[in-house]
């Protein structure tokens, strides 16, 4: 596997540095979990029923070891990367470190109590769902920390592969924060309101610019994902709701226009729409190549066709339990990661860490 | 030893358009990779318009698409019309010098063109090549079209977002288009990692819905375990209170409150200056949540969000300013970490850049160059690289195999 033989220590189990670590261990690094007191992720919620074993925890650390204490600076030095949460943990050592926390290492607001949900309100994410009236809607989960994982991934490989390559020195000490690695969702409005001076308004439920229809509508059985953007896709969309009189009006060409007249296209729209099956509108809709999508519920999503053929979900063995989660969502197919895997028990690599 | 940039040496094709793909090669450019972004004059990055006209084309609109702008910093361009041979026979050449090929079209779009990976192998057996199709590159929907708001629709997610009463909630106009991006920076650095160990390139598909899946694991793993659809609580949390979005002063200005434990509790009754005696006990905040929300919105619609949260943080209160895009032009931790750079472009004048999310220091990492105009490094690849003399670059100009500027498809 791509990363077998590198070795990478986590101090700290917060999500983010779980979630990090989880697709080193997925492409075959050797991890340690060094969990002096237990991770926090032994906490999150859901767990398995009757129980407080936490299925969280199942995904974020198959396929890893677990010593329950923590780790001397020696025992850190034999490690090629020591990921930790800035916030929660002090680390010394001397080989390569990769920090995450909420706001990074520095700035006024480093010292801030941080949770998915602040991320979301401060990079302007939460700003835009909700009713217009408002309150804005809070997303659930632990998005913002999966995102500062996963982009922490990203700059720790890099610098790896840097020093592989000649290009880095011996040490380096990666400073990741979850806050501007969330920004990416929403920096395209920052670069527009430094030219407009204007912010895009909270237009409602499953609306946004810069387009309409777009969101997701009822249908007579379910619910249809509907995103029209191109003039090609409007003529197509028109055409699949025998709708086709809204095609006589030349400015619905353009997306703004239809997203201003939102208010006389929707009812059109939306009684047309209620004719209709959604799965047949998605399967007419794709091959008139309009990006035309199932929205599936947690438990449609492993019955999907599409999820089913691709092993989308592997098996997690935690104890006696075990249970579907996602896979690595990249494949590399001479190279394939861990599908699912086992959850160590605390303490399981008391002995044996050192030598896996 | 050297202290450049970690991917210095390392050369990408990016095919990519729109925003998963180019955000993913932006990351790599970002660590010093070499990106040639390939486009051409009739199908160039949809980014800088889906609604091409002439007039845009006169008006250079091509060059002032600010989407398009940011997430292609760093990166060189040339155009080759990929649907001749001349323009196929180039890219492959291109590809015979690179380390890594991204691309993110619709499936099936390249193996039409013969680019498709067994191709792009047979001129450079090492070559690395991520592919990030809406669904992944096999089953049966594979060739399927989508956006990131489609993705975000196939992901599972909007059913764990909002209250029971309402619809699936989306969060994003193209959500699964970052998240997609982040995991294709990934893939090619995992698939990279590889080839430096062993020199064996290979094939990497990506599927950008499975990709957001991780996003919404807690409510998948909730059905996995328990079979039972998991419950949509809106702004409310079942086992805290305050918890919420509450009204500031101003216009549509707004404060996330998260209350967890009763040191913070306390904090907010005392800044507050509310009579909150009904609410001492964590029981009764969770009863009466509605009463509770009343009282502090009352007392929040007074006072600044920015200024609030300022005070409740300090105070140890997990609190956020429901920041706007111009908020965060202004924000004092991004300027103290000087997390936007600018640079002046052309067409365009002096621009915003959101710096990596990674530092390996105080400061971030330097961003070095602007977006590239359409084919403004077509002498530089296809002639000082790829050897193809004055000549033959004007020839291929005249056929309109490559270009500086958009034309009509």
């Amino acid at each position: 596997m791509p990363l077998t033989g590198t070795k990478v220590a986590d101090v700290s189990g917060s999500v983010a540095t779980s979630y990090a670590t989880k697709l080193m261990a997925d492409y075959g690094a050797t991890v340690v979990n060094f969990e002096g007191g237990g991770f926090m992720t032994r906490d999150l919620a859901p767990f398995h029923p009757g129980t407080q074993v936490s299925a969280m925890h199942g995904f974020l650390q198959q396929n890893k070891a677990s010593v329950s204490r923590f780790a001397t600076p020696q025992e850190l030095n034999g490690f090629d990367v020591v990921f930790y949460d800035s916030e929660t943990t002090s680390i010394s050592c001397e080989t390569n470190t990769s920090a995450i926390s909420w706001f990074g290492k520095s700035g006024p607001y480093a010292g801030y109590n941080g949770s998915d949900a602040i991320i979301h309100a401060m990079t302007g994410l939460m700003r835009g769902i909700g009713p217009i009236e408002g309150p804005p809607i809070i997303p659930s989960g632990y998005e913002a920390q999966i995102i500062g994982g996963l982009t922490a991934y990203i700059g720790t490989l890099g610098y790896l592969l840097g020093q592989s390559l000649g290009n880095q020195k011996p040490q380096f000490d990666l400073d990741t924060s979850i806050w501007e690695a969330n920004l990416c969702l929403t920096e395209v409005g920052m670069v527009a309101a430094y030219n407009t001076a204007t912010v895009a308004p909270r237009m409602g439920i499953n609306s946004f610019p810069p387009t309409y229809p777009l969101g997701i509508f009822p249908c007579r059985d379910g619910w249809l994902g509907v995103t029209v953007l191109t003039p090609s896709q409007w003529r197509e969309f028109c055409k699949l709701l025998d709708i086709e009189e809204l095609l006589e009006e030349p400015r619905y060409h353009s997306s703004m226009a239809r997203l201003a007249d939102r208010d006389l296209i929707e009812p059109k729209v939306l009684a047309k729409l209620l004719q209709f099956s959604a799965e047949d509108l998605f399967y007419q809709g794709q091959q008139a190549r309009i990006p035309l999508a199932r929205v599936p519920t947690m438990e449609e999503l492993f019955n999907v066709d599409q999820y089913i053929a691709r092993q989308t979900f592997g098996t997690v063995e935690q104890g006696d339990q075990q249970f579907q989660a996602p896979n690595v969502p990249f494949r590399l197919f001479s190279t394939p990661p861990h599908f699912g895997g086992p959850v160590a028990e605390l303490g399981e690599h008391n002995l044996s860490w050192s030598t896996l | 030893m050297t202290d450049t940039l970690p991917l210095t040496g390392i050369r990408i094709v990016d095919l990519s358009m729109g925003w998963a793909g180019p955000l993913a090669a932006r990351h790599l450019a970002d660590m010093g990779a070499q990106v040639i972004k390939v486009e051409s004059c009739t199908r160039f990055d949809w980014w800088r318009s889906w609604e091409a006209t002439p007039e845009w084309i006169e008006d250079n609109g091509a060059e002032k698409a600010l989407a398009y702008l940011y997430v292609n910093r760093n990166k060189l361009d040339i155009t080759l019309d990929l649907e001749d041979d001349a323009g196929r026979a180039l890219l492959l050449d291109l590809v015979g010098r690179a380390d890594g090929v991204i691309e993110n079209y619709s499936g099936g779009v390249l193996p039409k063109l013969n680019l498709d990976y067994p191709h792009l192998k047979q001129a450079n057996p090492q070559i690395v090549m991520v592919s990030m199709p809406a669904f992944g590159s096999t089953g049966p929907w594979a060739e399927f079209r989508a956006y990131g708001s489609t993705i975000e629709h196939s992901s599972g997610l909007p059913h764990l977002q909002g209250s029971q009463d309402d619809p699936p909630v989306m969060q994003h106009v193209a959500f699964g288009d970052a998240i997609a991006g982040l995991n294709g920076a990934a893939a090619m650095l995992t698939a990279l990692w590889h080839r430096q160990k062993t020199g064996e390139g290979q094939f990497v598909d990506l599927s950008q819905a499975e990709c957001v899946m991780a996003l919404g694991v807690q409510g998948i793993l909730q059905f996995s375990t328990t079979r039972q659809t998991p419950q949509r609580y809106g702004n409310h949390h079942p086992d805290h209170s305050p918890h919420g979005v509450y009204p500031c002063a101003g216009d549509d200005q707004w404060i996330l409150l998260q209350v967890f434990n009763e040191s913070q509790w306390q904090s907010l009754a005392d800044l507050s200056g509310l009579n909150l005696d009904a609410f001492t006990d964590h029981t009764l905040r969770i009863k009466n949540r509605r009463e509770l929300n009343e009282l502090l919105a009352k007392w929040t619609s007074t006072q600044s969000a920015d200024t609030l949260m300022t005070t409740l943080q300090n105070a140890g209160v997990p609190a956020a300013h429901l920041k706007s895009a111009l908020d965060l032009l202004e924000d004092p931790h991004l300027l103290a970490r000087e997390y936007l750079q600018w640079l002046d472009r052309e067409h365009v004048g002096l621009q915003p850049h959101p710096s990596p999310p990674y530092r390996p220091g105080a400061a971030p990492v330097t961003i070095r160059t602007p977006a590239p105009t359409l084919g403004q490094h077509n002498r530089a690849i296809l002639g000082e690289l790829l050897g193809q003399p004055d000549t033959r670059l004007q020839v291929l100009e005249a056929q309109g195999i490559i270009g500086t500027k958009p034309r009509m498809p």
